[in-house]
């Protein structure tokens, strides 16, 4: 068996994406109290070395955030969310929220944000593949006076492989777009693939 | 076998605080630990409202973080690092805490019933070791922080850090156009001062100059050890004549009282070179202390313990000598 995901598993992992999208937009629509569009996210499996210098480029110019979150299920599915996203975005977002800037840190507010997207997309998953994640606090890798490569380069390196997912919520009003990263280390994949092939089966 | 009668006495014996609310966040189960740490009985409080027994508590914050946990039944997080606490309560550690409160990590969890009925979990932990050590590292680096830029004998700034404040202080001149002056001073016959007090004296001279010196300062004006026995005193928003009054003081100062030393008396005095900022551009600061420098010079060629301005003049003088 090897890392490398068949055409077959690719598809099954993107349409559950796409469900565990469509779960996660349903429940921040209902909890913003506003419509919440999500663009089918355009998934992608990157060998995690590559990672740093993707990001460099989209975000070297711009202040970013960077907040990791880890998380564990049954059946050896386990790995690293990382939410990358533009610091003037989430300010955006803090607003529907229901943040004012004065009571609550810069730093909570982008940790709530981050786990609250990382863990109802994730949930979204889980429920399809009959599992279900736990989760450690999110941790705010780097944000205004860190380097974003810098910080991904000292993540990523522990990681096999890379599922990257391009997110761009629209809400009425408002736009917002952040990377997500889930980094996965090499037995965990092996156990993705297990369960893919389990759900390709019942087909 | 079940093991349901586990639960129980391993909960009420964990060392972290378990709390659970209904969706009216009434209290529903608060376990031994946050029991005894917040001196309420479970019986007492049970069907509550969570904000009447802990009046403390933020709670337009907490009533937010509740409801994203009920609403899309995902957990939420709270670390002592932005938020201290949630629920004041003692810690055990009273000696060793500079903090009276536990820190607290915080996890809200969505809970179930078998009847389908929805509940939010509060888990406590204590993470008042991790707030200690860490109000350590951070005093500890702001030691590390100031003896990288204070010179260890005279506690005057140290060059590396005088120079990069001289810098930044004639960009700054620069920019909003305002004055600023140089002193550059030497101790007099520190070499001779050294071989007939010993090292200890001229220690002891440098120490005290240094202190009658910052006495004479403002806030704002930067006075770092710029090498041996040279000094250097940044004039913030000053022109000349300002500058000009300030070092004749500093003059006067280390002349007019004889330092003691081990029941001797040690006359000294300083020769002083000023300079204004007139130079632009990125090397102006060089400039500027190469005109200094060459006051300085002077001063010491026209017999030490005097002020000497720099004049244009003076550098053809120099530079045709060289």
């Amino acid at each position: 068996m090897s890392t490398v995901f068949s055409e077959e598993q690719r598809d099954c992992l993107q349409e559950l994406i796409n469900v565990a999208m469509g779960l996660a937009s349903d429940k921040l629509a209902r909890f913003l109290n506003t419509f919440v569009h999500l663009q089918v996210p355009a998934i992608e499996l990157v060998n995690s070395a590559q990672i740093p210098a993707q990001f460099e480029a989209r975000y070297s110019h711009t202040e970013a955030a960077l907040v990791s979150q880890g998380f564990l299920g049954n059946d050896g599915l386990r790995g690293e969310a990382i939410v990358l996203y533009q610091l003037d975005n989430a300010h955006r977002i803090a607003a529907l929220l229901g943040y004012d800037t004065d009571s609550a840190s810069e730093l909570e507010m982008l940790t709530d944000i981050s786990s609250i997207l990382t863990t109802t997309f994730l949930n979204g998953l889980a429920d399809q593949i009959d599992n279900s994640l736990s989760y450690s606090a999110p941790r705010v890798l780097s944000s205004r006076q860190n380097n974003v490569s810098e910080a991904l380069q000292e993540t990523a390196f522990h990681w096999e492989l890379a599922l990257k997912v391009d997110i761009s919520y629209q809400l009425v009003d408002h736009s917002f777009n952040c990377d997500m990263l889930l980094l996965i280390p090499g037995e965990a994949v092996l156990n993705i693939q297990k369960i893919l092939d389990r759900i390709l089966e019942e087909y | 076998m079940s093991e349901d009668w586990l639960t129980g006495p391993v909960l009420e014996q964990l060392n972290s605080g378990v709390l659970v609310v209904n969706e009216q966040l009434q209290l529903v189960y608060l376990n031994s630990f946050l029991q005894r740490h917040s001196s309420v009985q479970l019986s007492d409080v049970k069907g509550k409202s969570l904000f009447q027994v802990f009046t403390d508590v933020p709670e337009a914050w907490l009533r937010r973080k509740f409801a994203s946990v009920l609403e899309l039944q995902s957990p939420s997080f709270s670390s002592w690092e932005q938020r201290q606490y949630i629920i004041k309560l003692p810690h055990l550690r009273p000696v060793t805490s500079s903090s009276q409160y536990m820190a607290q990590n915080c996890t809200m969890l969505p809970l179930n019933d078998p009847e389908g009925r929805r509940y939010v979990c509060l888990l406590i932990e204590d993470a008042t070791d991790a707030f200690v050590y860490q109000q350590h590292l951070q005093s500890t680096l702001q030691k590390l922080e100031l003896s990288n830029r204070i010179d260890g004998l005279t506690q005057a700034l140290n060059r590396r850090y005088w120079e990069e404040q001289l810098k930044l202080e004639v960009q700054r001149a620069q920019r909003y156009q305002q004055p600023l002056s140089l002193l550059l001073f030497d101790l007099d016959k520190f070499k001779q001062l050294n071989d007939q007090y010993g090292h200890l004296g001229g220690d002891c001279v440098l120490i005290e100059l240094t202190a009658r010196v910052r006495v004479l300062l403002r806030d704002t004006d930067w006075f770092g050890r710029y090498g041996g026995e040279e000094f250097g005193i940044v004039l913030t928003n000053t022109a000349l004549a300002g500058a000009l009054e300030v070092a004749e003081r500093v003059c006067l100062a280390v002349n007019s009282t004889a330092v003691t030393f081990h029941d001797q008396s040690i006359a000294t005095s300083v020769s002083i070179g000023v300079a204004q900022l007139d130079a632009v551009g990125d090397r102006a600061h060089e400039v500027l202390i190469g005109q200094a420098d060459i006051a300085l010079y002077n001063a010491k060629r026209d017999g030490r313990n005097r002020v000497v301005v720099f004049s244009a003049g003076e550098t053809e003088f120099l530079l045709k000598a060289n």
